[in-house]
C-alpha cells in the first residue's frame, strides 16, 4: 500500500517537450517552428513555462548519432536552461554503451551543483547506428548491453557517493579546503569497468541525481527495480498499465527497496481541442502532413515485409511482424505498437496515424476535461503514478494543456498547487539518498 | 584614439577557483565555495565583459580532486548569462570521443550564437585509473591521439553545410541531403562516419586554442592553433616562443598573422607600489609552506625538506625535463626561472603559488598597462591569459584601471565591434572542406 491516503497523493508530471511536438506531421503545422530547436531562449521560455505550471521536471530524449540538425546537446542545453529557472527537474537521457561511467557522473554532478539539485538522469543502453560514430567493432547485443548498463550505472552511483557529508571544509583558519579524509577512491573493480575514483565534484543539495528508467523489456524491468527512482514506459491499455505497474512495483522488495521508492510514469500524448470536434480536425490535419509512404517505410522495420506493399485501407499483415526477440532495438515498444492492432483488428492507415501520434504511447484526443477524466482515471486505478506529457504539436498544445488541464486537475486535488522544494527529489518526493548496493 | 584598424591587444580570463594565488581563498572576504557557485562564476565572466574582454576560459582537472565545475556544463551556462564574450572550454583528447566533443561544442556554439573555443590539451594527468585502467599514452603518443582528434572534430562541424537545414514545410522536406556529409573517416586511431547529429556551427569552426608548450606542443600549435596559451617566463623567452611557433605555421599552409599568442599573466594589483607589495605579503602568508616544500621535492625528485628556505635553491641534481612526462614545457620553465633568477626556495614557493609558474606581476595598474604594452610590441605577445590572484578584486582592478590606459593608448577596443570569438580575435571564417572540393554526399 502507498504511504499516501488518496487525497494526498500527487500526480508526478513531467513535460516532454521535443522540438515541434510529439506528432510526426507537427513540423509542418503553419503554427510551428522547426528552427525554434537551435535557439537557447527557447527552450528556456518553454521550460518556464512549464515551471509556471508546476511541472516536477522537464525531458530530452537522446540518442548517440542521431540525425538531425536542430537539436541542441542535452547538457549543455540542460545547463543554460538550469540558470533561468530555479525549481524544475532536468532530465536528460544518456546511453551507456557509448559513454564513460566517469564522464558521465561527472556531468551529471555539475549541472546537479549548477542547477541546486535539479539533474535526473534517464539510463538508457544505446541504438546500434551509434556504433559506427565510435571507433567500434559493432554494437553488443542486448542482454550484453544491460548486463553492462547495470555495473555502469553502480559505478555511477559510488562516483556520486565518493564525497561525505562536509568534506568541502573551507577552514580558512587551519588552511583546509577540503578534507581529504572524507574523500573515498571507490576502487571499483567489475567485469566491464574498473574505476578508482574519487570523483573531483561534491554532492549537490539533492544528495545524487535522480535516476530515470526507460527501457520496459525483462532486463530494463530488472535494472529499474534495481536502481531507478523513476520509470518512464509506453502503455497503450489501462489493463497493461495495471500490470506494468503490479509487476515492476513487486520486483522492488526483492531489491530491499519500498514500493515509494520508484514511480512509474507512462507516456501520454493528449490532443486537446476546446470542443471534441476541434481536436478531432486537430488531428485530421496533422495526420494529412505525414509523408505516409515515409512513414510506412519506418513503420515497416517491425514486419518481414514493407507496408507500402499492401493496401493502405486492408488490414495489417500481423503474421508478418517480426517477434519482440527479433528486433533489437527497444524490445519492449515492439508489443505496446502491435498490440492494439492485434486488439482492434487495425488497418495500415489506422495503425500509422496511432503511431504518428505518440510514437507508441497512449494518445488521447478530446476536450481538457476529457484530458483530465483520462489521466484521474489512470491515476486512481493503480496503473501510474503520473505521465511524461508529450504534446503533440508546440507551444500550441502544450500551453492548452497548462492553461485548461492542469487546474482541472488541481481543483481535483491531484496535482501540487506550489512546489514542495527546490529541488527534483524533494518535489517527487523520494528519499534523500539511495543506499549504495555493494560493489559487485 | 583607437585606430580601429591598428593591431589591438587580445584578453582572456582565465577562471579558476577563488583566484590564481594558490591562498586567495583564505583571505578575509573570500568565499571558497564560490568556485562551485554558478551565480559567483556568472559574476566574474560579467566583470570581463564590462570590460570588453575577448574571453573567459576555463581550465580542467579531470580526474583529480580539485572541484571545479565542469567545463561544457560551466560554459553552457554561462554562456545564457553573457551577450559578447567568448567561452573557451578544456577539454583533453585522451580521454573523450571525437563525436562527442563535436557534437558538445557545436551546440555551446549554438547556444552561445558563436561564442565557442576548444582548448585541446593531451591530458597530461594520467586519468587512467578512472577509465577503466587503459594505460595512459606516453608524451609523443598523446600528442598523435591528438592530432587526429582534432582532424575528426573539424570534420564533423564540416559535415552539414551552412544551408544544408532547410525546412519547407509545403513540400515535406527537411535537409538538402547533398549538403550533408558523410566523413567516413578511417584513421590509425578513430573510425567515426559521421555526419554529426546537429547543423554547422554558426563560427563554423569553433575557436581552436592549444596550450602545450613543449615540442609537439608547438607543432600542434602551428598546425591547428589560432589562440595559444603559454607560460613565459620573461620578456625574452616569450620572444623566442613567438617567433619559433608563428616561424612554423607557413610549413601548415598558415599565415602566421592568423595565430594569436597569449602567454598566462598572473597579478597582483594595487592603487600604488606599496600596496601591492602588502597584498603580496598577506597572500604569501597564507601558504601551506610545508605542502609547497613536498610538491617541490616531487617535482625535483629531491627532498627539500631539510633545504634552508632562504638559501638559493640548488638544482643541480633534479630531474631532467626530457624524464617528465606530464607538462614537460612547463617544468623546464620552472628550473629555467630558478637558475636565472637565483631563487631561493622561499622566493619559488612564492612565485609559484602566484600563478603555478606563468609570468607574475606585482604593481600598479600603469605599470601593469606598460608591461602588455611592452611584450605586445616586441615581438612577444597578441595579448594575455589573465591570471587574477584574487576574484573578483584583481579582475576588477584591471577592468576599472588597466583597461582605459590601453584604450587610451590606442591598443584595446572601446566597444565589441564583432558578435563571435573569432570576430574578436580578428579571425575570419574557415571554409567548408566539403562544399569547397565539392565532394559527393
Amino acid at each position: 500500500m502507498s504511504r499516501h491516503n488518496s487525497t494526498s497523493r500527487k500526480l508526478k508530471l513531467i513535460a516532454f517537450l521535443g522540438w515541434t511536438g510529439h506528432h510526426a506531421g507537427s513540423w509542418r503545422h503553419p503554427s510551428s517552428n522547426p528552427n525554434a530547436g537551435l535557439d537557447i531562449d527557447h527552450h528556456i521560455a518553454e521550460a518556464q513555462e512549464a515551471e509556471r505550471a508546476l511541472f516536477d521536471a522537464v525531458f530530452i530524449a537522446d540518442g548517440d548519432g542521431w540525425k538531425s540538425g536542430t537539436k541542441l546537446e542535452p547538457f549543455t542545453q540542460l545547463s543554460a536552461v538550469a540558470v533561468h529557472t530555479s525549481h524544475i527537474g532536468l532530465i536528460n537521457t544518456v546511453g551507456t554503451v557509448y559513454n564513460d561511467p566517469y564522464s558521465l557522473a561527472r556531468y551529471f554532478a555539475s549541472l546537479d551543483l549548477i542547477s541546486g539539485g535539479r539533474a535526473g538522469w534517464n539510463v538508457v543502453t544505446g541504438a546500434h547506428s551509434a556504433a559506427e560514430q565510435f571507433t567500434r567493432g559493432g554494437h553488443p547485443s542486448h542482454a550484453d548491453r544491460y548486463e553492462a548498463a547495470n555495473e555502469f550505472v553502480e559505478v555511477v552511483k559510488q562516483l556520486w557517493a565518493s564525497w561525505d557529508e562536509g568534506a568541502f571544509v573551507a577552514d580558512k583558519q587551519r588552511g583546509i579546503l577540503i578534507d581529504p579524509a572524507r574523500v573515498n577512491e571507490i576502487n571499483f573493480r567489475g567485469r566491464h569497468y574498473q574505476v578508482r575514483g574519487p570523483l573531483d565534484l561534491p554532492p549537490s543539495p539533492q544528495g545524487h541525481t535522480v535516476i530515470v528508467q526507460a527501457g520496459s523489456s525483462e532486463p530494463g524491468k530488472e535494472l529499474a527495480a534495481r536502481t531507478a527512482e523513476l520509470v518512464f514506459t509506453a502503455q497503450q491499455t489501462l489493463p497493461a498499465a495495471q500490470e506494468f505497474y503490479r509487476d515492476l512495483k513487486g520486483r522492488l522488495a526483492r531489491y530491499g527497496r519500498s514500493r515509494d521508492d520508484l514511480f512509474i510514469t507512462p507516456g501520454f500524448a493528449p490532443l486537446i481541442g476546446e470542443t471534441e470536434a476541434e481536436a478531432r480536425d486537430l488531428e485530421h490535419e496533422l495526420n494529412s502532413y505525414v509523408d505516409t509512404r515515409r512513414a510506412l517505410d519506418l513503420l515497416s522495420e517491425r514486419f518481414t515485409v514493407n507496408l507500402n506493399d499492401y493496401p493502405i485501407d486492408g488490414p495489417v499483415p500481423l503474421d508478418k511482424a517480426k517477434s519482440a526477440d527479433d528486433f533489437d532495438n527497444v524490445k519492449s515498444r515492439q508489443d505496446v505498437v502491435l498490440d492494439p492492432a492485434r486488439r482492434e483488428g487495425f488497418t495500415i492507415r489506422q495503425l500509422l496515424y496511432r503511431a504518428n501520434g505518440g510514437h507508441g504511447h497512449v494518445t488521447h484526443t478530446g476536450t481538457p476535461l476529457q484530458i483530465a477524466d483520462f489521466i484521474d482515471k489512470w491515476f486512481n486505478s493503480n496503473a501510474v503514478d503520473g505521465f511524461v506529457i508529450e504534446p503533440p504539436l508546440l507551444p500550441q498544445q502544450f500551453r492548452l494543456f497548462v492553461d485548461k488541464v492542469i487546474p482541472e486537475l488541481q481543483n481535483r486535488g491531484l496535482f501540487r498547487t506550489a512546489y514542495e522544494g527546490t529541488t527534483l527529489r524533494r518535489n517527487l518526493g523520494l528519499r534523500g539518498t539511495l543506499p549504495l548496493a555493494k560493489a559487485a | 584614439m583607437s585606430n580601429p584598424t591598428s593591431r589591438q591587444l587580445h584578453f582572456n580570463v582565465f577562471l579558476f577557483n577563488t583566484g590564481h594565488h594558490e591562498a586567495s581563498w583564505r583571505t578575509a572576504s573570500a568565499r571558497p565555495a564560490d568556485r562551485l557557485n554558478i551565480a559567483a562564476v556568472a559574476e566574474i565572466a560579467q566583470i570581463a565583459e564590462q570590460g570588453l574582454l575577448d574571453a573567459v576560459f576555463a581550465a580542467d582537472f579531470q580526474g583529480g580532486r580539485a572541484s571545479w565545475l565542469e567545463p561544457f556544463t560551466l560554459l553552457s551556462a554561462l554562456a545564457v548569462k553573457t551577450r559578447h564574450i567568448g567561452l573557451i572550454a578544456t577539454v583533453d583528447t585522451t580521454y573523450n570521443e571525437p563525436y562527442h566533443l563535436a557534437r558538445k561544442f557545436a551546440s555551446l556554439d549554438h547556444i552561445s550564437k558563436g561564442r565557442a573555443g576548444w582548448n585541446i590539451i593531451t591530458g597530461a594527468g594520467n586519468g587512467s585509473h578512472n577509465y577503466s585502467n587503459r594505460v595512459h599514452p606516453s608524451h609523443a603518443t598523446r600528442y598523435k591521439i591528438a592530432d587526429e582528434f582534432v582532424d575528426v572534430v573539424t570534420k564533423l562541424w564540416d559535415s552539414w553545410e551552412d544551408s544544408a537545414l532547410n525546412y519547407d514545410k509545403a513540400r515535406g522536406t527537411r535537409y538538402d541531403d547533398a549538403k550533408i556529409h558523410e566523413i567516413n573517416h578511417i584513421g590509425k586511431r578513430f573510425s567515426v562516419k559521421g555526419p554529426l547529429s546537429i547543423a554547422r556551427p554558426p563560427q563554423g569552426r569553433p575557436l581552436l586554442v592549444q596550450s602545450g608548450s613543449s615540442e609537439d606542443g608547438r607543432e600542434q600549435a602551428a598546425k591547428w592553433g589560432e589562440l595559444i596559451f603559454t607560460a613565459q617566463g620573461s620578456l625574452a623567452e616569450a620572444q623566442a616562443f613567438y617567433r619559433d611557433v608563428k616561424a612554423r605555421a607557413p610549413r601548415y599552409g598558415r599565415n602566421p598573422d592568423d595565430i594569436r599568442i597569449a602567454p598566462g599573466l598572473c597579478f597582483v594589483l594595487g592603487g600604488s607600489d606599496r600596496e601591492a607589495r602588502e597584498r603580496e605579503e598577506e597572500l604569501f602568508s597564507f601558504i601551506d609552506k610545508d605542502r609547497a616544500i613536498a610538491n617541490l621535492s616531487d617535482r625535483f625528485g629531491l627532498d627539500l625538506t631539510r633545504h634552508p628556505l632562504d638559501a638559493p635553491l640548488n638544482l643541480d641534481n633534479a630531474r631532467p625535463a626530457v624524464e617528465v612526462d606530464g607538462v614537460r614545457s612547463r617544468h623546464q620553465l620552472i628550473v629555467d626561472l630558478v637558475l636565472r633568477e637565483k631563487l631561493s626556495l622561499r622566493q619559488l614557493i612564492g612565485r609559484l603559488a602566484q600563478g603555478r609558474g606563468h609570468y607574475s606581476f606585482v604593481g600598479t595598474p600603469v605599470q601593469l598597462a606598460d608591461l602588455a604594452q611592452q611584450w605586445f610590441e616586441n615581438g612577444a605577445a597578441d595579448g594575455f591569459n589573465l591570471m587574477p590572484a584574487v576574484f573578483n578584486r584583481d579582475l576588477e582592478l584591471f577592468v576599472d584601471h588597466v583597461v582605459p590606459i590601453l584604450q587610451k593608448r590606442g591598443l584595446f577596443r572601446t566597444r565589441y565591434e564583432a558578435t563571435t570569438l573569432r570576430g574578436h580575435l580578428g579571425l575570419g571564417p574557415v571554409p567548408n572542406r566539403y562544399a569547397a572540393t565539392g565532394l559527393p554526399a
